[in-house]
C-alpha cells in the first residue's frame, strides 16, 4: 500500500459530505419508525368528537360522556350556582384561570365555559387522575359546612374544585380541571373535541 | 468537545477493551486488497439483518398474534398505522433480500473455496445461519395468517409425518392442536420474534469471530499472511477500516437503490415476495388452487416433490439442505479458488448452479409429468455435485498458485457476463421445454386492465357502483369511510349523505356490513367474501373479466353461470345494467392459448357452443358504458386493496433520488481512498 501523496483535504471533504448525506438518510429512515408511534386511524376514530344534546339536561344535573376514553362532565348550572362563583375567588388557587394550559383560549371568565350555564370539563383530577365526585349540594358538613356552595371532590386525595372546575387552595391538585375543546351544533348539540368555527 | 469525548473513550477503554476490539475487527483487521463484486454480500446480509430486526420489532408493536385478529392486524398496519405500510414492506422485501444476498454470499464461498482449511468452522456457522434463517422465514411467513401462510405451513409441518412410527405424533406436537390453529400461530410468533433471532445473532457473532481469527480468503485463494512487512502487516492486505468500510458503502448505496426500487414500486414482486393468495385470510376448509412456497424454499421443495415416496422425499429434502455442511471435507482439491482449478470444476459449478436455479423455478410451478422428470434430473445433478466431489475435485487439473495475490485475475467483467449468460441459457432452455400455458381467467384469457389510482372521477364512479350493487352483501371491513372520502376527494358531508346506508355510523368507522354470515351462507351456499383485498388476491384483470362474463345458464340456482368463475354462487347483480348475456357458437380455445384453427383451411373453428356471449335484450347501458362502469368499479377495488399506492410511488421516487445522490458521494469517497492502493 502506497500512500505518500494522500490528499487529506479532499478525503476530509468527501468524508464529511458522505456523512452529511448519510445522516440525512438516517433521519429519513427514522421517520416511519417515529411516525408509526402516533395515534393510528383506529385510535383517531375511537377518539373522534362525541355529541350530546344538552337541552335534555335539567338545571343542576350532570351528564358524563366519554371522549377519548376520558369522562367528560357536562353540568347545567343553575343561576344561583353561577352567582356563587364570584364569592369563592379568595379561596381558590387560580380563580382567573391564568394557567392557560387548562382551557382553550375561547373559554374565559370565572364560568370557564362558552355557554355560561353549561360547564364542560374533563372529569379527571389534576393531581393524580382520579375521577372527582359531583357534590352539588350546599353546606355539606364533610366539605367544610356552610362555606361549601357545591363543586367537585376527589375521593383519592381530597382535592376540591368549584362548579367551574377551579381548584381550591390548600389541596394536592395543582391546577383547575381541564376544559376540552368543544363547540355547539345549533343551540343544543354539544360537540366535544371540535373547536368553534370562528376561532 | 472532542477532548471530552476522547476522555470518555479512554475512561471506558481502561475498563472495557473497546479500542482493542475496534482494532481487532476494524482498524487493524487486514483484508486482502483484491476483493471483488462477490465480497459485498457479507456486509449486505448484515445490513438486511439489522433492517429485519428493527422493522420486525416495530411490526410487533401493532401486530396481534391470534387466529382471529392476525390477518386483520396486518391490514391495520398497512392502512391505519402511520407509515405502517413502509415498515411492513421493508420487512417483507427484506425477507427475500436476505435470501438473495445469503445465496450469493454462499456461492462466493464455493467459487473461491472459502470453506477449505482453515475456514471450516466459518462455513459451518454460516450453514447454521442459513438453516436457522430458513426456519425463521418459515415461521414468519405463517404470521400474516393468509391462505398461503396456512397451507404452506400445513404442507411443511405435515412433512414430519413421514417419519416412521412417531411422525404423526410429532406433527400434532408441533401444531399443539389437531389442525394448524391459533395455538400454532402463537408459538410460531414466539419463535419468530424472540427465540430464533437470538440464535441467529449468536451465530452471526460466532461466524464473524471465527472469520477474524483466521482472516479472510480472497478470489485467488492464496494466503496473504505469508508476506508481511516489518510491522507484521500483510503486504497484500489493507485495513478493513477505512478501506473496506468506504468500499462497502458504495455497494450499500447500489443495494439500497435496488431494494427500495422493489419495495416502493413492486412490493409483491409479481407474487414471489408476497404471494397473491396470501391476501385472503386463512381458511382451513379451502386449499388454494396452487400452493408454492416462497421462492427461497423452492429448490429444496422441488427435490421433495421429485421423489415419489413420502419418507424418501422427506429424507431427500432434508439431505438437500444438510449436504452443503460437508463441503469442507468433500472438496479434495489442493487449491481453493476455481481460478486455479481445471475444466471439471468449471463444468460442475455451472451444472450445479443451473440445476439449482431450475429446481427453484420448478418448485414454484405446478407439477406436470415433464416437470417432474426435469426435477429428478436436476436433483441428481445437485446431489452428484456434492457426493462425487471427492472424486472430481481430486482428479481435476490445477494451475500453479501465484506467490502473491493478483489484481487482474479471474475472467473479468465480460467473462463474468458470459458465464452468467451461459448459466441462464442452461436454466431457461430446459424450463421452456416443460412450460405449459394455462388460462389465468378460468376458461378464457383475462381482458387487459390497468388500474389508475390518480383518476379520481373513475374512483368516485366506482365507489358509487360499489355502494349500490355490492355493499349490501360484501363488506370492505379493513377500509374506513373517512379515508375513502379523503383519498377520493369526496367532501365528508356529501359522502355521509349519499354513500352511507346508516346515518349513525361515523366517518372513522370500518366499512363493515350488517349481513349475517351464517344466514348468507344458507342463501348463497357461501358467505359473500369481504372485498377489501380481493383485487390483490385475485388481481384486477381477473375481476374485470369476471364481472363482465356472466351468462344465462338455467341449470344454476340463480340462472347464471360465469366464464371466469365456473359455477359461482353469486347472482348477476349488474344484470339490469348489462342485460342478460347468452351463449352463442364461437371460437374454440386451443391448448396453446390461441384459437383453434381448422388444419386444412386454416380458418378459425367456431364450434364451441359458448365460444362467445351475445346480449339479445339490451340492459340499461350500452356494452361500452357497461365496460366503463365495471372498469371504474374494479379501479375502486384496486384502490381499496392498497389505498397507499399513490403515496408509495411518490415517496419511492424521492427515496431513489436520494439514494442515488448518496451513492455518488460514496463512490467518490471510495475512489479517493483506493486511488493509491495497487
Amino acid at each position: 500500500m502506497t500512500s505518500d501523496a494522500v490528499n487529506s483535504g479532499r478525503r476530509k471533504f468527501l468524508t464529511a459530505a458522505t456523512s452529511a448525506v448519510g445522516a440525512a438518510g438516517v433521519v429519513g429512515i427514522l421517520t416511519p419508525f417515529v411516525g408509526s408511534w402516533n395515534p393510528s386511524a383506529k385510535a383517531k376514530a375511537a377518539g373522534a368528537p362525541v355529541k350530546a344534546d344538552v337541552s335534555l339536561l335539567e338545571p343542576g344535573q350532570m351528564l358524563v360522556i366519554e371522549w377519548r376514553g376520558q369522562p367528560v362532565y357536562v353540568v347545567n348550572r343553575t343561576a344561583s350556582q353561577l352567582e356563587a362563583l364570584a364569592g369563592l375567588n379568595g379561596q381558590l388557587r387560580d380563580p382567573e384561570s391564568e394557567n392557560t394550559a387548562q382551557q382553550p383560549d375561547y373559554v374565559t371568565g370565572i364560568e370557564r365555559s362558552t355557554n355560561p350555564n353549561i360547564l364542560v370539563v374533563v372529569g379527571l383530577c389534576t393531581h393524580l387522575g382520579c375521577a372527582p365526585k359531583f357534590v352539588p349540594e350546599v353546606g355539606v358538613p364533610d366539605m367544610g359546612g356552610a362555606a361549601w356552595v357545591g363543586g367537585f371532590f376527589c375521593p383519592c386525595h381530597g382535592s376540591k374544585f368549584d362548579l367551574s372546575g377551579r381548584v381550591y387552595a390548600g389541596v394536592p391538585a395543582p391546577s383547575n380541571l381541564l376544559v376540552p375543546p368543544y363547540s355547539y351544533e345549533g343551540d343544543n348539540v354539544l360537540v366535544v373535541g371540535v373547536n368553534p368555527e370562528n376561532v | 468537545m472532542s477532548n471530552v469525548l476522547i476522555g470518555l473513550r479512554d475512561w471506558v477503554d481502561a475498563r472495557l477493551p473497546i479500542m482493542k476490539a475496534w482494532n481487532t475487527h476494524m482498524a487493524k483487521y487486514y483484508a486482502p486488497k483484491n476483493f471483488n463484486f462477490w465480497y459485498f454480500f457479507g456486509v449486505l446480509s448484515l445490513l438486511v439483518l439489522v433492517n429485519q430486526l428493527l422493522t420486525g420489532i416495530w411490526l410487533t408493536m401493532s401486530y396481534t398474534p391470534s387466529q382471529e385478529d392476525a390477518f386483520a392486524s396486518v391490514e391495520y398496519i398497512m392502512r391505519d398505522v402511520d407509515y405502517g405500510w413502509i415498515l411492513r414492506y421493508m420487512h417483507s422485501t427484506g425477507a427475500s433480500a436476505f435470501f438473495v444476498v445469503v445465496y450469493l454470499h454462499m456461492f462466493r464461498a464455493m467459487l473461491y473455496g472459502s470453506y477449505k482449511k482453515p475456514r471450516e468452522l466459518i462455513w459451518i456457522f454460516g450453514m447454521l445461519i442459513f438453516v436457522v434463517l430458513m426456519a425463521e422465514a418459515f415461521v414468519g411467513y405463517v404470521l400474516p395468517w393468509g391462505q398461503m401462510s396456512y397451507w404452506g405451513a400445513q404442507v411443511i409441518i405435515s412433512l414430519f409425518g413421514a417419519i416412521p412410527y412417531v411422525g404423526e405424533d410429532i406433527v400434532t406436537w408441533i401444531r399443539g392442536d389437531y389442525l394448524l390453529s391459533g395455538i400454532t400461530l402463537n408459538r410460531f410468533f414466539a419463535l419468530h420474534v424472540v427465540a430464533l433471532p437470538i440464535v441467529l445473532l449468536a451465530l452471526v457473532v460466532l461466524h464473524l469471530l471465527a472469520l477474524h481469527e483466521v482472516g479472510s480468503n480472497n478470489p485467488d485463494g492464496v494466503d496473504i499472511k505469508k508476506h508481511k512487512d516489518k510491522d507484521g502487516v500483510p503486504l497484500d492486505g489493507v485495513a478493513f477500516h477505512p478501506y473496506y468500510t468506504v468500499h462497502d458503502l458504495q455497494a450499500i448505496g447500489v443495494f439500497l437503490f435496488i431494494f427500495c426500487g422493489i419495495m416502493f414500486f413492486m412490493p409483491e414482486m409479481g407474487g414471489f415476495f408476497l404471494e397473491y393468495p396470501n391476501f385472503e385470510q386463512a381458511n382451513n376448509l379451502k386449499t388454494p388452487e396452487h400452493i408454492a412456497p416462497t421462492w427461497y424454499f423452492t429448490p429444496f421443495y422441488s427435490v421433495l416433490r421429485a421423489v415419489p415416496d413420502k419418507l424418501w422425499g422427506f429424507i431427500a429434502f432434508a439431505a438437500s439442505v444438510a449436504i452443503p455442511f460437508m463441503l469442507p471435507w468433500l472438496d479434495r482439491s489442493p487449491v481453493r479458488s476455481w481460478r486455479y482449478r481445471g475444466n471439471i470444476t468449471k463444468v460442475m459449478l455451472v451444472a450445479f448452479v443451473s440445476s439449482f436455479l431450475i429446481l427453484g423455478v420448478l418448485g414454484a410451478w405446478a407439477p406436470t409429468e415433464g416437470r417432474t422428470i426435469l426435477a429428478r434430473i436436476c436433483s441428481i445433478i445437485y446431489f452428484s455435485f456434492f457426493l462425487l466431489m471427492p472424486i472430481w475435485s481430486s482428479i481435476d487439473k490445477t494451475k500453479p498458485l501465484p506467490e502473491r495475490i493478483t489484481m487482474d485475475g479471474g475472467i473479468g467483467f465480460w467473462g463474468s457476463m458470459g458465464a452468467l449468460l451461459l448459466i441462464l441459457a442452461l436454466t431457461v432452455l430446459p424450463l421452456q421445454a416443460v412450460a405449459a400455458s394455462s388460462y389465468e381467467c378460468g376458461t378464457i384469457e383475462c381482458d387487459e386492465f390497468v388500474a389508475d389510482p390518480h383518476d379520481k372521477a373513475s374512483l368516485q364512479s366506482g365507489i358509487k357502483t360499489y355502494m349500490n350493487y355490492c355493499m349490501g352483501c360484501h363488506s370492505l371491513q379493513y377500509q374506513r369511510y373517512g379515508r375513502v372520502a379523503e383519498d377520493l376527494g369526496i367532501p365528508e358531508d356529501l359522502f355521509h349523505v349519499n354513500l352511507m346506508f346508516d346515518p349513525d355510523v361515523k366517518m372513522g368507522a370500518l366499512m363493515e356490513n350488517a349481513m349475517n354470515k351464517d344466514e348468507a351462507k344458507k342463501w348463497f351456499g357461501a358467505a359473500p367474501p369481504d372485498l377489501t383485498l380481493v383485487s390483490r388476491a385475485r388481481q384486477p384483470q381477473w375481476l374485470y373479466t369476471y364481472l363482465r362474463t356472466f351468462y344465462q345458464d338455467d341449470s344454476r340456482p340463480y340462472g347464471v353461470n360465469n366464464k371466469v368463475f365456473k359455477d359461482v354462487g353469486m347472482p348477476h347483480v349488474l344484470l339490469e345494467l348489462q342485460g342478460m348475456q347468452e351463449c352463442a357458437p364461437g371460437p374454440v380455445a386451443a391448448d396453446n392459448g390461441g384459437v383453434k384453427r381448422d388444419p386444412l383451411t386454416g380458418e378459425d373453428i367456431l364450434d364451441d357452443p359458448c365460444g362467445q356471449l351475445v346480449i339479445p335484450v339490451a340492459g340499461k347501458m350500452t356494452p361500452e358504458e357497461f365496460d366503463k362502469t365495471v372498469y371504474d368499479l374494479v379501479n375502486f377495488l384496486a384502490y381499496s386493496a392498497e389505498p397507499m399506492v399513490v403515496d408509495r410511488h411518490r415517496i419511492g421516487m424521492f427515496t431513489l433520488l436520494f439514494i442515488a445522490l448518496f451513492t455518488v458521494f460514496a463512490w467518490l469517497l471510495n475512489r479517493e481512498y483506493w486511488k493509491d492502493v495497487h
